[in-house]
């Protein structure tokens, strides 16, 4: 009781409270810029928290994660263009509706929504890390092993065009990890005699460089699409009809939301997209979807919320991320020399709850900016691209080289926007890269533990069960694209021929 | 012209070879470069070797760059188009400010850090073509000053100086 005391009183400080206000500032405004992401957002925030405590620094960028979620559901409802991944289901209704004269009704429920679902995923949260944490603490390097493959292998199913290149492009991150001089031999790999390799890739510039500079070049691509403005508009809560009708969809896209964002690598894009599939399964009133139903955007945006604690129970509890950017939040836990996983939550509980208030914080503090400031938001994408991209261009290059001030950095951040930027174009995102340059240093960890304590015997992971059943998880996600696609028409065929026979 | 390209109806997508075999060829390229890594001295030569992890990545790697000409035709079955982001040519502007964001990177350290910030916020909107010159020179005044207070009088970031910084003392 005495940690959670101290990790409330923690966030409750002033200069922390101003913080997380800032964060969530930010994060509204990165999610109503369409292209500004919350992952960019916060890989640019890094160098800023260099000079920060921990707690305040991780609080403000959690901050940002959940008000950026909310934040792409403006752009979504006023001018049918995402400001950020998760959104995309929350424009099939919200825009309709726009149309209709109704854009401050469809902000007001998404707002409402956005936040009853980011409480509940919090509360589930604040049980479940530490029940997570207890039971890993029981894992041994082989355990580990098992466990970070199996999120590396969820990779094939998170959102993108690509399961396989997801997997390759996690893959090369899993390769960019060991570059470097190895712990145990004092071996260079892959070094090429650079010197800023001995110490290996850092995060911070290729982080910047794959988020901020790849979609800076992305954007040099549509220069010549005009841009629609948005209109000024009033948000109003959602009136005790409205809510009674959307109330049983917020709390099934919440439980759908936090449960997809608990699963590693999973986030809020695929818990946005299923929460409005439900939506409409459960819904009453089906032929409104599409149309400007008000289920189709408490579903969405419930759900996409409801992901982003969620996610952070994986990336705090086990030192797994669970999206891309609690991939970025895990670094900068790393960056601010913690080890995340359930040695963090055991050794440093009020820091857990430290997390868990400034989510609580920012929740609220987002409905009321979201509310009260949508008319001034609403103006933000006046701001003309030909200013904003260049000023991303300019924190980059100062943020990359203010992490370590390092030159090398600086190349190190533009090299990966300009591969980046490439990759994309293939199909291979980022948000895979990132996981894998993440989780690599691990899996090569507990890989080489494991077989020092297995005396090189591959059959010893075998052994054991959560192993097992870590390793049956692993093979189901890699070809959960194929039995995804193949299992339905088979029992399709099935009934079929079972209703033609006699 | 757009379907002959994308490779659909037939076995193998032509774009996805000739990336499948760039992925290869980074492969190999790595593959050498591990076996160029320094001998490990028998008394460290216990568990996984330092070749061993990259190695076993590479495989993997090099076995899921296989796959790459054929996935088009899963694609197809499902109906979605897998060139849909290559399919819009990378556009001059896009080359050209990539080169701009090398130039700057390259003159940062000579220059410093302040004349190429304010040297990338007049160059870059002016490319991407920017014509409201009042509110671009007050962009490429106020901008980077206040970057610049920002790094280095708030977070106590010391700016490369570069010749004009060295020049001022």
């Amino acid at each position: 009781m005495e940690a959670v005391f101290s990790g409330i009183a923690l966030i409750l400080e002033p200069f922390n409270l101003a913080l997380i206000f800032v964060g969530v500032l930010i994060g509204v405004l990165v999610g109503v810029l369409p292209g500004l992401s919350s992952a960019m957002a916060v890989a640019l925030l890094l160098p800023f928290t260099i000079g920060l405590e921990p707690v305040p620094a991780i609080a403000m960028m959690a901050a940002l994660y959940c008000a950026g979620t909310f934040g792409g559901s403006i752009t979504a409802i006023l001018i049918n263009t995402p400001g950020a991944p998760p959104a995309i289901a929350t424009a099939l209704d919200g825009y309709p509706l726009a149309q209709r004269g109704e854009a401050g009704r469809a902000l007001g429920i998404a707002a409402v929504a956005s936040v009853m679902g980011g409480l509940f995923s919090l509360v589930v949260f604040i049980l479940a890390a530490p029940a997570l944490a207890a039971i890993a603490l029981q894992f041994r390097p082989q355990e580990y092993f098992a466990l970070t493959l199996f999120g590396l292998s969820m990779l094939a199913t998170i959102s993108g065009k690509s399961s396989l290149r997801n997997l390759i492009a996690g893959a090369l991150g899993v390769l960019v990890s060991t570059i470097g001089v190895h712990m145990s031999t004092g071996v260079e790999r892959f070094t090429f005699g650079l010197s800023g390799l001995y110490e290996g890739i850092s995060f911070v510039p290729v982080l910047i460089g794959l988020f901020a500079i790849g979609e800076l070049l992305n954007q040099s691509q549509t220069l010549d699409k005009t841009v629609e403005r948005i209109k000024s508009v009033a948000v109003r809560l959602p009136s005790r009809e409205d809510f009674r009708r959307v109330r049983g969809t917020i709390l099934r896209s919440s439980g759908i939301g936090t449960f997809i964002g608990i699963l590693p690598a999973e986030g809020s894009t695929v818990a946005a997209i299923i929460g409005y599939n439900e939506a409409k399964r459960w819904s009453r009133n089906k032929e409104e979807f599409g149309k400007g139903s008000i289920e189709g955007i408490a579903g969405p945006e419930a759900a996409n919320n409801a992901a982003t604690g969620g996610a952070m129970v994986p990336t705090l509890a086990l030192g797994i991320p669970g999206s891309g950017t609690t991939a970025i939040i895990l670094a900068a836990l790393i960056m601010h020399g913690f080890r995340p996983g359930p040695y963090l939550v055991r050794e440093t509980p009020e820091f857990i709850y430290a997390i868990f208030t400034a989510m609580l914080v920012a929740n609220f503090l987002f409905l009321g900016i979201g509310l009260a400031g949508a008319k001034i938001f609403s103006r933000i994408t006046l701001i003309p691209r030909t200013f904003l991209w260049p000023s991303v261009f300019v924190f980059s290059m100062v943020g990359a080289y203010a992490y370590a001030q390092t030159p090398f950095d600086v190349w190190v951040m533009l090299i990966s926007g300009i591969v980046g930027f490439v990759m994309l174009r293939h199909g291979f995102g980022p948000a895979p890269f990132v996981m894998g340059l993440i989780l690599g240093r691990l899996v090569e960890e507990t890989w080489s533990q494991s077989m020092v304590i297995m005396d090189g015997n591959w059959w010893g992971f075998l052994e054991s069960p959560i192993v097992l059943l870590f390793l049956g998880l692993t093979v189901i996600s890699l070809f959960w694209p194929l039995i995804t696609e193949h299992v339905p028409k088979l029992f399709r065929s099935r009934r079929g021929a079972e209703a033609g026979s006699p | 012209m757009e379907t002959a390209r994308s490779g659909h109806g037939r076995l193998i997508h032509k774009t996805d070879l000739g990336l499948a075999l760039i992925v290869l060829a980074l492969c190999g390229a790595l593959w050498y470069a591990t076996a160029k890594f320094d001998e490990v001295p028998a008394v460290l030569q216990q568990g996984v070797l330092p070749t061993d992890f990259p190695r076993l990545v590479i495989a993997v790697i090099a076995l899921l760059a296989l796959l790459l000409p054929f996935e088009h035709l899963a694609h197809a079955r499902r109906g979605s188009n897998i060139d849909e982001e290559r399919s819009v040519k990378v556009k001059p502007i896009s080359m050209v400010t990539a080169l701009v964001l090398i130039g700057l990177v390259a003159i940062m350290i000579p220059f410093g850090m302040y004349p190429t910030m304010v040297l990338a916020a007049a160059v870059m909107p002016l490319l991407w073509g920017e014509r409201r010159f009042g509110r671009l020179a007050l962009y490429v005044l106020l901008f980077p000053l206040v970057v610049l207070l920002l790094f280095e009088q708030g977070l106590k970031v010391n700016l490369p100086p570069g010749v004009f910084g060295d020049l001022l003392g």
